[in-house]
């Protein structure tokens, strides 16, 4: 049984069929990538895995454990962190609060501990910004911690949310377009940056991207969607010669 | 003297008012336009036990506490999942709804007649230490996991809930808490004044409150407190223009609105200023 095993997912808005009876398997510790051409369904299916969107048919298990049907905090807290195409920080609070507020769940202190400052909020609290100070660090964010997030440019805007995911304490991330707005030198950092991850941290990681560079040089395993459905899975050299995947993407800009 | 007194007492009441409303709207984003009715519960609650059993007041304070924060768990068991502009129109109803109950259980509240002969216990001293510590205790909520959270769900709830935050339970927290300090407000109102009726707790109340925390800064406590002490004082100090006094009081919040929309001190807090004084640089509102 694989890691993160979703098997026949569907999802109908209304009369659009969104997800077509698609299946995602993930080894541990892997990196796998989902692609396809705009629409094909790719940020639905992660929606669907996250349990944003309650699945229509279908089953997602995580280590052999049913994680659909949780609700999304659950989902959250049982090990899958994220990161979202359209970069959503907490706008009201700092890089290192953004930071925080994903490691919270892991804090035990009740309310009474938080509103006459026990000892308890204070160790825990203590504990907790160290860690987050160190998520920041692995992204090359620590002296932003002070910082306002909007105020960040874009490309540390992306890593700021890559921190705040894995001070969910995450055992699978789920990366959505990750690159997207990065320009060519930025994509190389963070090539590297999901490479450190997954190699020094041991986190397993399905990423969607249009990047082909980044996609063929992490990727050990390629999905590929289209119109709500896979159109073809296999490694990546294999995939790039694939006439469907071709004829798919033909008069898509993405393909780089 | 006398006057300077009263004012200040009723200022404190104020602040606490006010405060309890920054913990739901402020923090949460979510508006109660009926948060005036959990004061109702708390004033109407302890003076009836003072006035009918004449149980003491320490009891009776913590009674009517509870009582409103027990009402706001029951409000927001069907209401907190709801989206945040049903929020407002269900707290609005449920708020006209204790008006029309008190004004209706003559044998217990006095109806419209109001509720007589509530001891005068709310000195100066116990309003304003009473702020001081409802104060203190909601800059530790807010600059604890459970006000990141708030804050964190306030602009993107989705995102909220991926990151682990269990939205729902957090809202309910921050709703029960605020209506805990709101009742508290009401139970020194009405041992202060020793006279309530039902009118003094609708929704215009709430809505008062509303734009005092807007006044200030939405997200900031110390604004929050800051605009209790001068929206709370000015009709008082403005006195001397009698009827005016009412329109005085609106170009002065829009004036504020229009020159700072994000409130008197936006989203910082004291601290945020003093740490920003210190290091002599500049920083600009957000």
């Amino acid at each position: 049984m694989s890691f993160l095993e979703a098997l026949g997912m569907e999802k109908r808005f209304g009369g659009v069929h969104a997800v077509r009876g698609l299946s995602i398997k993930v080894e541990e510790g892997t990196i796998v990538s989902l692609i396809g051409p705009n629409g094909a369904g790719k940020t639905t299916a992660f929606n669907l895995i996250t349990g944003i969107y309650p699945l229509d048919a279908g089953s997602v298990r995580l280590d052999g454990n049913l994680i659909s049907g949780l609700p999304q905090h659950q989902i959250t807290r049982r090990g899958v962190g994220r990161t979202f195409q359209n970069i959503r920080l907490f706008k009201g609070l700092t890089c290192l609060e953004n930071v925080l507020t994903a490691y919270d769940h892991r804090l035990r202190y009740g309310l009474a501990e938080a509103l006459f400052r026990l000892p308890r909020r204070r160790s825990e609290e203590r504990a907790a910004r160290a860690d987050c100070i160190k998520a920041l660090e692995l992204v090359g964010l620590a002296d932003k911690a002070d910082e306002r997030p909007e105020n960040l440019p874009y490309g540390l805007q992306r890593k700021l949310e890559l921190a705040r995911a894995l001070a969910i304490g995450p055992r699978i991330l789920l990366l959505d377009e990750p690159a997207a707005g990065l320009n060519p030198r930025e994509v190389e950092e963070f090539i590297n940056l999901v490479r450190r991850i997954n190699g020094d941290l041991g986190l397993t990681v399905l990423l969607i991207e249009h990047r082909m560079r980044m996609v063929m040089s992490l990727s050990k395993w390629i999905y590929v969607m289209n119109f709500g459905e896979l159109l073809a899975e296999g490694r990546a050299k294999d995939i790039m010669s694939n006439p469907a995947v071709i004829s798919a993407y033909i008069g898509e800009e993405e393909v780089c | 003297m006398g006057f300077l007194i009263s004012l200040l007492t009723t200022t404190s009441i104020t602040i606490v008012g006010v405060t309890g409303v920054f913990l739901i709207t402020g923090l949460t984003g979510m508006f109660s336009l009926g948060q005036a009715s959990f004061m109702a519960i708390g004033a109407y609650g302890a003076g009836v036990l003072a006035v009918s059993w004449g149980i003491p007041f320490p009891i009776a304070a913590g009674a009517g506490i509870v009582l409103s924060a027990v009402t706001a768990f029951l409000v927001g068991l069907p209401t907190i999942r709801l989206r945040r502009d049903y929020i407002a129109l269900v707290t609005f109803g449920f708020g006209e709804a204790i008006i029309a109950i008190l004004n209706n259980t003559v044998q217990i509240t006095g109806g419209a007649m109001g509720l007589m002969g509530i001891p005068m216990l709310t000195t100066f001293p116990l309003a304003f230490g009473s702020a001081v510590v409802v104060v203190a205790l909601a800059w530790n909520f807010k600059r604890s996991r459970f006000g990141r959270q708030c804050l964190a769900l306030k602009t993107d709830e989705l995102a909220a809930r991926s990151m682990g935050i269990d939205v729902d339970r957090l809202k309910m927290t921050a709703f029960v808490l605020s209506a805990a300090v709101t009742g508290y407000a009401g139970v020194l109102y009405a041992f202060y004044t020793s006279y309530v009726e039902p009118n003094n707790f609708n929704w215009t109340k709430s809505a008062e409150w509303i734009i005092m925390v807007f006044f200030g800064g939405i997200g900031s406590l110390s604004g929050a407190v800051l605009s209790a002490i001068i929206l709370g004082s000015l009709p008082e100090i403005l006195r001397f223009a009698s009827e005016w006094r009412i329109v005085a009081y609106c170009l002065i919040v829009l004036a504020v609105i229009n020159f700072r929309p994000s409130g008197l001190l936006g989203e910082l807090e004291l601290d945020d200023i003093f740490k920003a004084i210190r290091h002599g640089r500049k920083r600009r509102s957000v």
